[in-house]
């Protein structure tokens, strides 16, 4: 290395440094707190400059050793390795997923924690998985998807609480109820394409949420519905104590009450509506309607060109979409017990964009990567508060820097007239 | 021959600007009629009012089909290839990059397939009736494949074809909507020799051997003088010359409108 380049790389750390000391400065170095009457700056230099020159330190070093090619060069081999083996090895791979999500209850250093966190991972695996037919496969960029959620939601709320229906009734009829309102989305966003749909879909995102706030005789507005009806196991309650002449579901198989059981029940439940939602995609792929999704986001001109009509194509998208939002939604509220507004703002739609973008659009597999890394890395960083959003916003820099076109990105045809290569 | 296609007095104005002026010519079965002029003499608007992307000011446009004929003028958007089954390719390639070739050519045969699958509904029961009718729209897709040569191909993207493969693909996917008129914008465009000679015969194959007329733009005479039937000149949206292709090249307006004349 001649010292022209040292020279060159010491800029660059300064540089770097300076770019650090912009985002340092503010955030860490001004701190507020309270002190009797209000609130007061405390200064905090010290662990600011320490975290530039750390900075500026290691930088130095990453350009000193041009450490950075080889270790680009090593995670994108890593990562392609990665998805060679999920790619020819697909169906083993699911198998092996989908068998250790069925025993994972049962491991034993599974907890409580462990359960809930799975849960909601799967929950944001069946939001991604329906928001791939809209993002993946239609590419139409639909940046209010939290709107059918809650429309699920909200609808399995007020059906369960109004009518005391079961579960396996207010299901379908929330899915119902958020295609319906994916059809009403979609007619207006018709002729919109990219950024200008991604707008109009934001805005409806909010207006649900807003109609909620609002909507008090109906809602509730911001304090929510309480008392949704838990699930039972085809008529069995989860309680330690059945009312009369009911039998509950630990008397019923003789077994200690354990608040497990409802934990192990609802992550079943989700685990069979997330399959579901994976297999209805993966066979409607392979159907006209589904070449016709692929193919509006390739091209919309020549699909029209090819007699397609790009309405009822569009429709049946986010209608489908939707309707899986709805499904979730069901699922979210009867395990809350308890919905308000809050539950449904733009931060869920971006992340659910987020997994299906990162993941690789339109792959399944790339959906559950994607939401165990994002949900689980936010989770694992729980103990840090705020700034595990930082962890979150890394886990998508990283992505984005290693595999620009998501975690897994090749496409496999719905159709093929030679067979399986070998 | 019988007429196939016949424009009256068609009129496209772009707020100030007339892109096509009272042009009128008809296009007849089995035959290929080539539209031909300086660049922006208004062709591919032309087409575009065929094709219904563009809906013209004046004029008609009627499709005859036995004894009774269909006005275009109906129609717009995807029923233009739906109802009155006029197919047409692009300028620029528009085939579906990221899908593999024989699924480019699935998708345009999506109307009889949505009808087999029951919209869906039979098609997610996997059901022997809606399999039967896939196979056939596969078996129709071969056809056209072993034709242009792409058959070992089928399972590749459409994108990672060479160029001259994808003009071809983009016309075969086009026939497959078996269509009565097909509407060809600058097929020949970027072609090499070799490869404009592969094409012309494969227009001549389709001219010959099934029910459809083909209405062509082109720049490359080597196409047009070779393949074409009639020859229609525009120049600045008006029609200023209609004959066979010897009678073009002859023709004095014809000269002048492409070299400019002397003072």
């Amino acid at each position: 290395m001649e010292i022209k380049d040292i020279i060159q790389s010491f800029k660059d750390s300064l540089f770097t440094g300076l770019i650090a000391l912009a985002l340092f400065g503010p955030i860490v170095g001004l701190r507020t707190a309270s002190k009797g009457e209000g609130l007061f700056i405390t200064p905090q230099w010290g662990v600011v400059f320490l975290l530039v020159g750390l900075c500026i330190l290691g930088r130095f070093l990453i350009n000193l050793n041009s450490a950075r090619k080889t270790e680009i060069t090593f995670f994108s081999k890593f990562t392609s390795k990665f998805s060679v083996i999920t790619e020819d090895k697909a169906k083993h791979f699911a198998i092996t997923a989908i068998l250790f999500a069925v025993v994972f209850p049962f491991l034993p250093f599974t907890d409580r924690y462990f359960m809930d966190v799975a849960i909601m991972i799967l929950t944001y695996i069946m939001l991604g998985w329906g928001l791939n037919i809209v993002v993946g496969l239609a590419g139409l960029l639909d940046l209010g998807y939290v709107a059918f959620y809650a429309v699920g939601a909200y609808s399995y709320a007020l059906i369960a609480t109004t009518f005391g229906w079961s579960f396996w009734i207010c299901l379908p009829l929330a899915g119902l109820f958020a295609a319906f309102f994916g059809i009403l989305l979609g007619f207006p966003v018709l002729r919109l394409r990219g950024d200008y749909l991604a707008i109009v879909t934001l805005g409806f995102g909010e207006i649900i949420r807003i109609i909620l706030i609002n909507w008090y005789e109906v809602t509730n507005g911001p304090d929510g519905i309480t008392g949704i009806p838990r699930p039972s196991f085809f008529g069995l309650p989860f309680k330690r104590s059945p009312d009369e002449g009911e039998t509950s579901f630990h008397l019923f198989f003789n077994l200690d009450y354990s608040t497990m059981h409802r934990i192990i029940f609802l992550y079943y439940l989700i685990l069979v509506l997330a399959l579901i939602t994976n297999y209805f995609t993966l066979k409607i792929r392979k159907l006209p309607v589904g070449r016709a999704w692929e193919a509006l986001r390739e091209d919309e001109i020549a699909c029209k060109s090819l007699g397609v009509n790009p309405t009822n194509t569009k429709l049946t998208a986010f209608a489908i979409g939707a309707m899986f939002g709805g499904f979730a939604g069901s699922f979210f509220a009867t395990r809350q017990a308890f919905i308000s507004p809050e539950s449904f703002t733009f931060i869920e739609s971006a992340i659910i964009v987020a997994i299906v973008v990162l993941g690789g659009m339109g792959s399944q597999t790339g959906v559950v990567l994607a939401s165990i890394f994002l949900i689980g890395i936010t989770e694992m960083f729980r103990d840090l508060e705020q700034y595990r959003m930082i962890a979150f916003g890394g886990a998508m820099v990283l992505i984005m820097v290693f595999k620009p076109k998501g975690i897994l990105a090749n496409r496999k045809p719905t159709i093929l007239m030679h067979g399986e290569k070998k | 021959m019988s007429n196939l296609l016949s424009v009256e007095n068609l009129t496209m104005k772009f707020g100030g600007l007339t892109a096509i002026d009272d042009l009128s010519f008809d296009a007849k079965n089995n035959k290929i009629t080539s539209i031909i002029g300086p660049n922006g003499a208004g062709k591919t608007t032309v087409f575009n009012c065929l094709t219904g992307f563009y809906k013209p000011t004046n004029g008609q446009m009627f499709l005859h089909k036995e004894e009774s004929k269909i006005s275009l003028r109906k129609y717009t958007d995807f029923k233009i290839a739906y109802v009155a089954k006029v197919a047409r390719t692009f300028q620029n390639i528009r085939l579906f990059p990221a899908m593999s070739v024989l699924e480019n050519l699935l998708v345009a045969q999506h109307n009889e397939l949505m009808v087999a699958s029951g919209y869906s509904l039979f098609g997610l029961l996997n059901l022997k009736s809606y399999r039967d009718k896939e196979q056939l729209a596969v078996d129709k897709a071969k056809y056209w494949l072993d034709i242009i040569g792409l058959t070992h191909r089928a399972d590749d993207n459409a994108g990672d074809l060479p160029y001259g493969d994808q003009r071809k693909l983009e016309i075969v996917r086009a026939m497959c909507i078996e269509p009565r008129l097909l509407c060809l914008d600058e097929p020949a465009a970027g072609l090499n020799p070799k490869e404009s000679a592969e094409l012309n015969k494969l227009l001549k194959f389709i001219k010959t051997e099934k029910q459809t007329g083909i209405l062509l733009i082109e720049h490359d005479m080597s196409v047009v003088m070779g393949i074409s039937d009639h020859v229609v000149v525009l120049n600045y949206g008006k029609k200023i010359f209609e004959g066979t292709a010897d009678q073009t090249k002859k023709s004095k307006e014809v000269i002048e409108a492409y070299l400019g004349v002397d003072e």
